[in-house]
């Protein structure tokens, strides 16, 4: 540019000569406005303002969202909730939609009420039907995008609507892109949506457009064509200060609709399993309640003879009109009349019918507070398995997989799982612990552990019912439940102190350590969490325990969260009161290594038991043992078997070199006691040689004299499974006894 | 009928020059008003819809989008690694804007002792990003992109690369070696993680 500008003034023609924008822009400006500036001239202008509006918003929403049945929903809720301005640009989008076919059918109203659809204008005229058309199949493309519950669920509908028609079921799976919604039917209403639709609509306003030029704005009526002439002004400005005006206003009014309903509305992800009440967009909703009043054989009267007739009557209208003088301008005019008041009546209906209906409300508020449940979780991230994969984000869920990576493998719940370890179906429940102890040996329980046959079954004949029901409410103290009945479980602490000496085995007080499990909390989560952490620990399943340490497989939390999880299922199934069985809740001792089906090694194998500081337990100290038991246990290492055993109970088991009889104690009557409490374990020899394998074995303890003996039976040996035969024998029932294996 | 058509009816001229007032002296203040009202308007109307679109289409520029692999990720055991470099790959979740993907490779790093402690280089090249190799037989590191050669302590020997590799936060816990892979700003001299 230089001088005076004639440089720029040169470049302007040059670009002027070649594409013509300025006489464009001045034969635009220019134009005609026949009869003088109107109001009602406004409306093709909104429209194109909407119609590119909505192009453009559409355009950037399309560079977030993602049409696929995996991420279609996770994509808009970005848009929705995370994206910059996201909210506003949807909902201007999905509310323009709602304004355009509102500006439309205005529209169509206009050119009724002055005439305008008449010759040679019937071409504008149908050409406005054909942008209603297709701006209500914008809409119907449009809404399952998000495939949200509201989305997926309409389009369900109204493919099944379309499924009733005539051929309606090749429309159907062309639109859903198969015989079931999914990825292909979100592309395909896509493809629909942004390309297809928008170019027939751009298409038919270029033609309104083209009418425009061909044919001039219709003159108002009664002005004679001379009057018409003299009042003609240009187009621009005062006409395209009107026209900017109205699209102001309905810009306007779209702004407000967005601002009050923060955006467009995004339900939860679509989930085919669920109730949904689907309801249409309200331009569809007078459709739906014409339905509703014609069902079974009328319905096609409703889906297509009375939309089919309208359609047809508007698309003629422009020829009714001029039939028998007045008398077809009436016609026209009635008809549009019980058109309009037909559609604004019905919507008003459907949408106060809606409102009225308590069911109805009910099932939005729900919906809508699962749409926020699932829009939070949303912002964490959708791992990319469709909608309904935000749930993994639950807390549970992570503990739940975690349960199903660590536990399941062994322990059985909601009927899937092993049965190597306790079912934690109702885990610790009153109705749990009584089916444990009428039979702890049923792999429901410990049945395949090495703790089989280590705990009595306490059938209904040793055990009845109430008694029974005594021992479980004092469990459920000991538990901390806080709903005892306190007298019961009274009993059930006497119960279990005498008559029954349930204290043989199980401590009650915290940190003792017994054959069993301390049973102090046992159940909770406090105590679920320590077995989970280290199960072997002495007052939990010490030696038989056969779980894996998790303590330093899992991080803290995750231990706790799997431990209450395990506890939430208490009380979840009730289960109805088990028969009589045997029960006797045997520890599986195994490494805690993870290996897999790791077969239940021997007790040697394991540390030995801090125990009473007094005395080394004659069985753990294998070093000590003769030949003998050293053979035994060879055997018994070399073929380990499947199902765990239990732990050896300790009991005198004398073996060949009998030795002169103790003083004061009556051998026979020892040697009776023996046979009916100790020979099941320690074998009738003392040889040890019964099912539960070596560490039975006396010969090595007999040496260490009668006062150990004694002691072993009247404390039991922790960690084995030799129990406290204190309160089931009598003193001197003990003297005969430890006399007799003294003397094996 | 009307017939309207006259698009250049006499009272407009064919084409008209710039600057030339075609509504004539008569009206031009109300003229001038619907001229400067027109464009207002529309230059807010097209404001009202652009603004919150560019809003959105530049969403990217001031927020993050991606994301994860911001702590420490357990590589192997302390004992696996020695003098000579070992590749491993960096396993975490990823935030990819609307999508989480559970543990997906995110990177990998060369570790090697050196000295008493661990060092991990990210296999990213300062350069221009290329993978960094290792070569056994000269004990160095190499980028084949573009012929960066780098000492077995990471420092840049010869090539374009404009730093030497980059160290990446290593920790031990427990014999449990653990790294935290970050990306780092490519072609400048100073070591910049990319936020």
């Amino acid at each position: 540019m230089r001088g005076d500008g004639k440089f720029f003034d040169t470049l302007v023609d040059a670009v002027e000569d070649r594409l013509g924008l300025i006489t464009t822009w001045e034969s635009f400006r220019d134009r005609d406005v026949h009869g003088g500036v109107r109001l009602r001239h406004v409306f093709p202008a909104v429209i194109m303002y909407l119609f590119v509006q909505q192009a453009v918003l559409g355009t950037v929403l399309a560079t977030y969202y993602s049409p696929s049945a995996t991420d279609a929903w996770a994509s808009t809720a970005y848009v929705q909730d995370t994206v910059t301005m996201g909210w506003f640009v949807r909902g201007l989008h999905y509310h323009g939609t709602s304004v355009l076919i509102v500006v439309i059918g205005l529209w169509l109203a206009q050119m009724v009420l002055h005439r305008a659809y008449r010759a040679p204008r019937e071409v504008t005229w149908w050409a406005g039907i054909g942008l209603l058309g297709i701006g209500l199949a914008l809409g119907l493309t449009g809404n399952p995008l998000p495939w949200d519950q509201a989305g997926y669920w309409g389009i369900q509908v109204e493919l099944s609507i379309a499924e009733q028609t005539p051929g309606g079921e090749i429309i159907r799976t062309l639109v859903q892109g198969g015989s079931e919604a999914g990825n292909l039917s979100i592309l395909r209403l896509y493809a629909l949506h942004i390309f297809v639709l928008p170019g027939a609509f751009a298409g038919l306003l270029w033609l309104v457009s083209r009418q425009r030029s061909q044919h001039g704005l219709p003159a108002p009526d009664g002005l004679s064509d001379a009057d018409a002439h003299k009042a003609t002004q240009r187009y621009f400005p005062a006409q395209a200060f009107l026209d900017v005006l109205a699209m102001a206003a309905v810009g306007g009014l779209v702004v407000a609709m967005t601002m009050q309903s923060h955006g467009a509305e995004l339900l939860g992800p679509a989930d085919p399993t669920e109730n949904f009440q689907a309801r249409p967009e309200w331009y569809f909703l007078f459709l739906y309640k014409l339905r509703m009043f014609m069902e079974g054989p009328m319905e096609p009267i409703a889906t297509m003879v009375i939309p089919g007739a309208a359609v047809t009557f508007l698309v003629v209208a422009p020829f009714v009109d001029r039939v028998a003088g007045k008398v077809g301008r009436f016609v026209v005019l009635a008809g549009m009349a019980v058109l309009m008041v037909g559609t604004i009546g019905l919507t008003a209906y459907g949408i106060q019918s809606d409102a009225a209906d308590e069911e109805f409300q009910k099932s939005v508020e729900a919906a809508e507070a699962s749409a926020l449940e699932a829009r939070a979780y949303a912002k964490m991230g959708v791992v990319p398995l469709g909608g309904p994969a935000v749930f993994f984000n639950d807390p549970e869920y992570r503990t739940k997989m975690l349960y199903k990576e660590h536990c399941q493998g062994c322990h059985a719940l909601g009927g899937v799982g092993g049965d190597e370890g306790p079912s934690l179906e109702d885990y610790s429940s009153r109705q749990w612990v009584s089916a444990l102890i009428r039979d702890a040996n049923t792999p429901r329980f410990f049945g395949n552990t090495k703790m089989k046959g280590e705990m009595d079954a306490y059938p209904e004949e040793d055990l009845p019912a109430e008694q029974l029901d005594a021992v479980v409410e004092y469990l459920m103290q000991l538990q901390g439940d806080t709903e005892v009945d306190a007298a019961l479980a009274k009993k059930g602490a006497t119960l279990w102190e005498d008559e029954l000496e349930c204290n043989a085995c199980h401590e009650v007080e915290p940190g003792e350590e017994g054959d069993g499990p301390n049973l102090h909390g046992h159940g909770s989560q406090l105590w679920v969490a320590r077995v989970i952490r280290d199960s072997s620990q002495g007052d939990l399943f010490g030696d038989y325990a056969a779980m894996p340490k998790f303590a330093d497989k899992l991080s803290e939390d995750d231990i706790n969260a799997l431990a209450a999880f395990v506890v939430k299922q208490r009380g979840q199934a009730p289960l109805e009161v088990v028969p009589a069985a045997a029960a006797e809740p045997a520890p599986v001792a195994e490494d805690p290594e993870p290996g897999e089906g790791a077969a239940p090694e021997s007790e040697e194998g394991e540390e030995p038991n801090p125990e009473e500081g007094d005395a080394p337990q004659p069985e753990e100290t294998a070093g000590e043992e003769p030949a003998a038991a050293a053979d035994a246990e060879v055997a018994a290492d070399a073929a380990p078997e499947p199902e765990p055993e239990p732990a050896p109970k300790a009991k005198p088991k004398p073996k060949a070199k009998p030795k002169p009889a103790a003083p004061k104690a009556d051998r026979a009557n020892g040697r009776a006691v023996y046979m009916k409490k100790c020979k099941s374990c320690h074998g009738a020899d003392g040889k040890g040689q019964t099912t539960f394998g070596k560490k039975l074995e006396l010969a090595s303890i007999t040496p260490m004299g009668l006062s150990k003996i004694k002691k072993a039976v009247m404390r039991g040996v922790p960690g084995t499974k030799m129990k406290s035969y204190k309160n089931k024998l009598s003193a001197q029932e003990i003297d005969d006894v430890s006399a007799f294996a003294k003397s094996l | 009928m009307l017939r309207a058509k006259p698009r250049y009816d006499g009272v407009v001229g064919k084409r008209m020059g710039r600057g030339e007032d075609n509504g004539g002296a008569a009206g031009g203040s109300r003229r001038g008003f619907l001229t400067i009202g027109f464009g207002a308007v529309s230059v807010g109307l097209a404001g009202a819809a652009l603004g919150p679109a560019l809003a959105m289409v530049a969403h990217p520029l001031g927020n993050t989008t991606t994301s994860g692999s911001e702590g420490f990720v357990p590589v192997g055991g302390e004992s696996s690694f020695g003098e000579e470099p070992t590749k491993v790959d960096i396993f975490a979740d990823r935030v990819d804007a609307w999508n989480r993907v559970v543990q997906v490779k995110v990177g990998s790093a060369w570790v090697r002792a050196q000295g008493d402690e661990l060092v991990a280089f990210s296999t990213v090249c300062p350069h221009l990003g290329c993978g960094i190799d290792y070569v056994p037989d000269q004990k160095k590191f190499l980028c084949a992109c573009h012929n960066s050669w780098f000492s077995i302590e990471g420092g840049v020997e010869t090539g374009p690369s404009p730093r030497g590799m980059d160290a990446l936060e290593t920790k031990v816990d427990e014999n449990l070696v653990q790294i935290r892979y970050q990306r780092f700003k490519q072609g400048i001299e100073g070591k910049e993680p990319i936020a």
